[in-house]
Formats: structure tokens, sequence, C-alpha cells
């Protein structure tokens, strides 16, 4: 009997009427109790209007317009996507105000469903047929849709995997990942042999892993990382010990850690020398230096050794990785004395020895140093090596072990 | 639509043509590639093995790829033959059928078998090229952003070196002698590779490689980094020169002689001009400065990856730059032939004593050693631009521009002629 726009009018009249008569009654405000009543009286009289008019445009009495009219047409179907981007313009905004990778992420939720909703509202124009519409954006969208979300999952899963990771403590990680990797076997096998479960199941227990990793990821994200201790190098000592002496010899004295250089010293430093890995990986293409039983020094390269006067020929400014091999009954550690070098100590140049070593290696044990001489062997001509076996023959670079006086052997840098 | 006179589609003469274009394009790539094949003077050819390595390589691919040519020959017979034999003409799908355990075991088996007698010959020869007990020479090779250096240490083998020797671009060694390459880098992985005497090996920063090297004859092998290494990996190139016995201990003792400094008076203002200029990065042993003090440059002060070409005996080789410029001039000199074919094309026993001339003012390639001297970041590819370096701290990968004026220039072709 009254057409659509007529039960919109109708309706709003009536609660237009019900908050004049509330508000006129409860608050007593002359000018809003007038302006709804105007309001009321205006709608009252659309209403009336367009009752008469019957729409305007459509016979009411006449079933064919209410099929073939635009608003009998199918209705779209509910989109996500509009509240994907509202949320992406609140994430920029948050981002705004707080950091600039929340910004990033927010523009990119912006972009993709912006992409997604406009792509979406595309294909609704197509037809008028739901089904055929969904294809159509499944056409245009898919082969972008599916690579990103895959590799955007895979990410978030990794992720989460390294956030569990970093949180456990490495012996935990190895058994957690260890279980896991046969859980994951476990249930492969299961469904593998199972071929008459349904999809719904599979993808179900899937989605039930996929979920647990996440928030296991993201809990362990909020935690945080496991300690991980932080070792002083050698390096630090000797540079404490040459740039803050006065400090450096108070510690000494009062027994924190002893005297003199790390690097000339075959004593323990804490924190330098304590649980320090005795071990390496690297077990090709490096060359090694050996601490022998009787107190030399040996050492190893890829390939034959040079025959001819012994020393160890490094390239000029290479950083060269040693392999230090402990065969001596004792902890010691490989030093380098490269020579040299001019050092600011308390607003004055001082001339002091340029020395890099290992830490403090057990019997049997191994340690990697790097090193690296910047200068050719001719630049020290002249300049006794006090760490190099003496004499003449002591000028240039030499590795030595502190506490051995018998291990030297002479680096040569052409 | 359809030709009235003809009655094709213009569909049709439009794939027909576009079909033409293509077959004719692809036969003249192949014309193209199959001309390339017979290139003469190919400095790099893989094909023409001049030391037993090489040979060890080219004697077991030759077999492969015979191997390999006949069963892909009979692979692509036989699905020409079923796309011809089943292609679709409206006829029913052909029976599918499963399970023929003769003939799955044999198709699996004589791959195998196959696979195996690739392998013998191939983990032989692999093992072989490994081998350095036969070492008589050992060669450092270090590889940098873009250029190879080479130093020979204190060593019995190489009929003696008595001191380091130190040089770049061109590496010398006893022809018909075992040497042994011991490589690494100092920036980036880079990969040595002369295709005349052996295959590549990988110079990986932190590591040291080994590689066998041997050319029967004298003569000069040509080069080229073969991993990718950055801007001017393609210019990064070497050369293997291989002398006899007697020349290779004359070059040994000319590289090992004293510095001596230059009389000539454009020549000292030169020497004068390379301490000022070119001394804070090139090494020349024995250089001294006014008061007697050994010059000893700091490239690691200056360049990233901490080197640069040491320059003491320059004009011994025949290249600069990382073997990019030819030292030695293309053109003629008094009726013989331009000289640098001299020196490349000469008979092996002639060969020594002309590599062992060095460069000198009528043979010098002026024009490309002033212009890199003008302005190298022009003439080769380089992080040399002072407002890009902060990823490096300030430091050049390359040499960068020195604003030398052209009466320095001068100076320094001066100086730098006398740096044999």
């Amino acid at each position: 009997m009254f057409t659509t726009g007529s039960k919109f009018l109708i309706g709003a009249s009536v609660v237009a009427l019900i908050a004049t008569v509330v508000y006129g009654i409860g608050q007593g405000g002359v000018l809003g109790t007038v302006g709804l009543a105007s309001a009321t009286a205006s709608l009252i009289g659309l209403a009336t209007l367009n009752a008469l008019l019957r729409d305007s445009n459509v016979f009411s009495d006449d079933p064919a317009p209410v099929e073939t009219s635009s608003a009998a047409q199918f209705a779209p179907p509910p989109s996500v996507w509009p509240l994907g981007f509202a949320f992406g313009a609140v994430i920029v905004a948050v981002g705004l105000i707080s950091y600039q990778s929340i910004v990033i992420i927010g523009f990119v939720a912006l972009v993709a469903t912006g992409a997604e909703w406009a792509v979406q509202a595309w294909s609704e124009r197509a037809s008028g047929n739901v089904e055929h519409n969904a294809a159509v954006r499944s056409r245009l969208s898919n082969p972008l849709e599916y690579p990103v979300g895959g590799a955007a999952a895979i990410g978030v899963i990794v992720f989460a995997f390294s956030r569990v990771m970093l949180w456990l403590s490495k012996t935990n990680t190895t058994i957690a990942f260890s279980v896991l990797a046969a859980v994951v076997l476990a249930v492969g096998f299961f469904i593998a042999f199972r071929p008459k479960l349904g999809m719904g199941a599979v993808g179900g227990v899937m989605a039930v892993g996929a979920i647990a990793v996440v928030a296991a990821g993201a809990a362990a994200g909020l935690d945080g990382e496991r300690d991980i201790p932080v070792f002083e190098t050698t390096s630090v000592w000797q540079q404490e010990a040459i740039l803050h002496p006065a400090e450096y010899a108070e510690g000494a004295e009062a027994g924190s850690h002893p005297a003199g250089l790390i690097c000339e010293s075959p004593e323990e430093f804490p924190e330098a020398d304590e649980d320090v890995s005795q071990t390496v990986a690297s077990k090709s293409g490096s060359y090694q230096v050996f601490l022998t039983e009787d107190g030399t020094i040996a050492f190893d390269v890829p390939g034959p050794i040079e025959e001819g006067p012994a020393g160890m020929v490094i390239p000029r400014s290479n950083p060269t990785n040693v392999i230090f091999r402990n065969q001596s009954d004792e902890h010691r550690r490989l030093s380098l004395d490269r020579g040299t070098q001019t050092v600011e100590v308390e607003g004055e140049d001082a001339i002091v020895r340029d020395q890099i070593c290992t830490t403090l290696i057990e019997p049997g044990g191994a340690q990697l140093l790097t090193v690296k001489v910047d200068q050719p062997t001719f630049a020290a001509d002249g300049q006794v090596n006090p760490n190099g076996p003496g004499g003449e023959a002591g000028d240039g670079y030499w590795f030595f072990v502190p506490g051995v006086d018998t291990a030297k052997l002479e680096v040569i840098v052409p | 639509m359809r030709d009235r006179e003809t009655g094709t589609s213009v569909t049709d003469v439009n794939l027909t043509n576009r079909r033409a274009r293509t077959f004719k394009f692809a036969a003249l790539a192949g014309a193209g590639l199959f001309v390339a094949g017979c290139a003469e003077n190919a400095a790099q050819d893989t094909t023409d093995p001049a030391g037993t390595n090489a040979q060890m390589i080219y004697d077991l691919s030759w077999p492969i790829f015979a191997i390999a040519g006949i069963v892909g020959v009979i692979v692509f017979s036989v699905i020409a033959f079923v796309i011809v034999r089943d292609r679709d003409r409206g006829q029913p799908i052909p029976e599918q059928t499963h399970g023929k355990p003769i003939l799955e075991i044999g198709l699996t088996v004589l791959p195998a078998l196959i696979l195996i007698g690739v392998a013998i010959p191939t983990v032989g020869v692999i093992m072989a090229l490994d081998e350095t007990d036969d070492t008589e020479c050992i060669v450092n090779v270090t590889g940098q952003q873009w250029w190879w250096e080479f130093d020979y240490p204190v060593q019995d083998g190489c009929g003696g070196v008595t001191e380091p020797i130190i040089t770049s671009g061109q590496m010398v060694i006893p022809a018909d002698t075992n040497v042994l390459i011991r490589g690494t880098s100092r920036d980036v992985i880079h990969s040595f590779w002369i295709p005349r005497l052996n295959g590549k090996r990988d110079m990986v920063p932190g590591r040291v490689h080994n590689l066998r090297m041997q050319a029967n004859e004298p003569g000069i092998y040509a080069g080229q980094c073969a991993e990718f290494c950055g801007l001017s990996h393609a210019n990064m190139r070497m050369e293997v020169v291989a002398l006899n016995d007697g020349d290779f201990e004359s070059w040994k003792a000319n590289q090992l002689e004293a510095y001596e400094s230059p009389t000539d008076e454009q020549a000292l203002a030169g020497e004068a001009s390379f301490i000022a200029n070119c001394a804070r990065c090139h090494q020349v042993n024995g250089l001294e400065d006014a008061d007697g003090t050994p010059i000893v440059s700091r490239p690691d002060l200056q360049v990233y990856p901490g080197a640069a070409p040491n320059l003491t005996n320059l004009m011994t080789r025949n290249t600069f730059a990382g073997a990019m410029f030819d030292l030695l001039s293309q053109s003629n000199r008094e009726g013989v032939a331009g000289c640098r074919e001299r020196v490349w094309e000469a008979d092996p026993d002639d060969f020594g004593a002309l590599y062992l001339e060095g460069v000198d003012n009528e043979c010098l390639n002026e024009v490309d050693l002033r212009e890199w001297l003008r302005n190298s970041p022009a003439k080769k590819a380089m992080y040399a631009d002072p407002e890009q370096l902060e990823p490096t701290d300030g430091l050049y990968r390359g040499m960068p521009y020195l604003a030398l004026s052209e009466d320095q220039i001068d100076d320094l072709l001066a100086y730098l002629l006398e740096r044999k």
C-alpha cells in the first residue's frame, strides 16, 4: 500500500514527533522544541506528498517495475575491504604520532585494501550475476593475491619462528624444534594414510597450527629475546691498557685483572678469556699456526709450504684468517706484533706497540684470529721488534706466544 | 577479412610474416654464433689449451660433449617423432598404459650407467687438477675491485726467490713449470680464469684457494675475472706471461733491482709529482723523500679494499688499470709491426726477449695512459665520486680524479717511463 519512500518518511516523521514531545517535556527548551516541531511538520508534509505521488515513478500496482528497477536488482555481497581500508587509515594515523615503520605498514594496508576494494567495486558492475562478477574479480586479482599473500604468510610464520627461537635458550630451541619437526612429520603421515580425511579437517589442523605458531611468535616477541652474554674482546683490554694506563694500573693493583698488555701476557684476563670458544668451524682454506709441544711455532697453508727462510707471507691490507691451534700442554694465546703505532694518550701522542691476539686457548683448543697488516715489511726495516727473536733479524712483524720465548714466527708482507 | 584475389585471411598473412621474420632472425643469430667459432687469435679460447691443466679439461670435455650430444639428439628425435605422430587431428587420445617394468628399469639404469661413465674420468681430472705435490713455483694472487695483485714469496721454487716480488695486471711465470696460485680477495668474491691455461677458481675474502697454472710455451695468455664483482667487473682483466727459464731469471733480477732516482730533469719533476699525487696509494719500492726516508704508501687510508697496484716496475708490464689498457701501442715502429702485435704474436723462441724489452718511449700507448692520468674515472667505471663515498666512510673504490695539470702529466709520463 505504501511505497518504500513513503514508509521511510512516515517513520522519520514519527521519530521526529516523539523527539519533539520528549524534548519539549523533558528539556523544556523553546528553541529546540520549535526546531524539532518544524522538522516534524516538514517530514509529515514530505511523507504526505510522497505518498500521493507514489515515489514519483513507480506504479505500485504493476509488479514489473519491482522486478526490473535498479533498486530491485541483486545486492552485492558485503565487503570487508572498506573495513580494511579504514583500519589502514587508522594505522597510518597512529604511525604519524608514533613510529615511521607503523606509517609504512598502514600505508601498505591502505594501498592493498584500497586496490582490492576498487577491483571488487569494478567487478560488481560487470553483470547482474554475482558468481560471474566474482569470477571476473578473481581473474584479475588472484594472480597477484596468491603469490603476495603466500609470501606474506610465509614471512609471518618465519618471523614468528625466529622470535620463538630467540626467546628459547639454545638447548631448548634445538629440543623444541626437533619435537615440532617430528610432530609435523607425524601429522603429515597421518593425513597421507587417511585419504578419506575431509579437506575441512586438514585445513582446520593447518589453521590451528599456523595460529599456534603466530601466537607463540607474538608472545615470544613481546617477552623479548633471551639474554645473550657479551664478552670483552682482547682488543678492548689491549686498548684499555694503552689509552687509559692510570685506571688500568689501578685495576691491576686492586686485583681485578693482571698487569701489562693482554697480548703480551700468559695470564688469564677476566671476561676476555673466560668461557670463550675453543673450537672453530672453519676446516679448510685458512692459514693455520700451531704452537707445538716443544714450544715452537709451525704454520700451514693450503698447498705446499714455501721452502727457504721461514716466514708466513700474507698479502698487504688483506684480512687474513689464521687458525691458532694450541698443541702444547699449557693454556696459551697467539699474538701478532705489527710494529708501532701512534695514538693519543691523555691528550698527547704516544708511540705504542700495535698488537692483536687470541684469547687464552686450552691445550688442544683452537681459535680464529683475523690479521691485517697495512704496511709492507720493508716499512719496519731498522725497527727491532721486541717480540721478535731480537737483533737485526728481529725487524718486521712477528707472531709470538706470551710466556714461550722460543715461539716466534715472522709475518712477511710484500 | 580476406584478400579478394588470393582468398587468404589477413590474420594468416600476418602470422606467416611474423614466422618468417622470426625464422630469419634465428637463422642470422645461429649463423653469427657459428661464424664466431671460426675466430682467429681468440685470446680466451677454451678450445685452444696451452697448458697441461687446460688440456686435461679439454680432453675431458669433448667426450662428455659427444655423449651429451648423442643423448640430446636421441631425446629430441623421440620427442619430435611423438609430437608429429600423435599431433591433434581430432583422433581419440591414445591408449594410456602403466607398468612396463623392463622399460622403466632400463630407462633408469641406462642414464645411471652413462652418468657413472662420465663421472669416473671427471672425478679423476678434478683430483688431478687439485694436486699440489708437484708444485715447482708459488705465486700469491689477490683480487681487488678491479685489478689483480701477484706476489712471489721467498721460496726455493720459481728458480729461487730471495726477496718478495710484487706486481699486478700481468703474472709472469716460468714456462713448462707447475705453478701453484694461492689466491684470495680483499673485498668481494672474484674468480681467476685464464681459459687457455686452466679452469676458473673463485677467490674468496678470508679464504685461500689454490689453482694450478702451467703454460707449455712462452707467450701471453689473457684472462678475465669470471665472477661478477661490481661496477667494473667486465674491466677486471689479467694476463699470464710465460717466459723460458733464462728469461724468467732475467725478469726476477730486474724486479729486484734497486731503485734509481731519475737523472733527467723532466723525470725528476715527475718523481716529485708522483710523491705529491700518487705515492699516497701507489708504492714504488725504494722511493725516498728529500730526507732519505723511505716513502711508504698508505692505500689503506685512501682505498676501501686497502691496496693499490705497486708501480715499481710498471713499464716491464704490457698493461695498466687492471689490464684494461695496453701500455704497448698499436702503432707501427720503424718498419716493424705494431708494438703490441710484435710482442703478442711473437714466436715462442723470440717472445721472452721482446717482452723483457718492456715499454719505451716509442712504443708507449701514450694516448690511453695520458687520458688515464687526466681523468681515470672517465676511462674506467669506478666509485670515485667524493660526494658518493658515504657507504665506504670516504674511501675510494678505484682511482679518483686527481686534477693533474698537463705539465704534471708530462712529467709523470717521463718518470713512469723509467720504471722498468
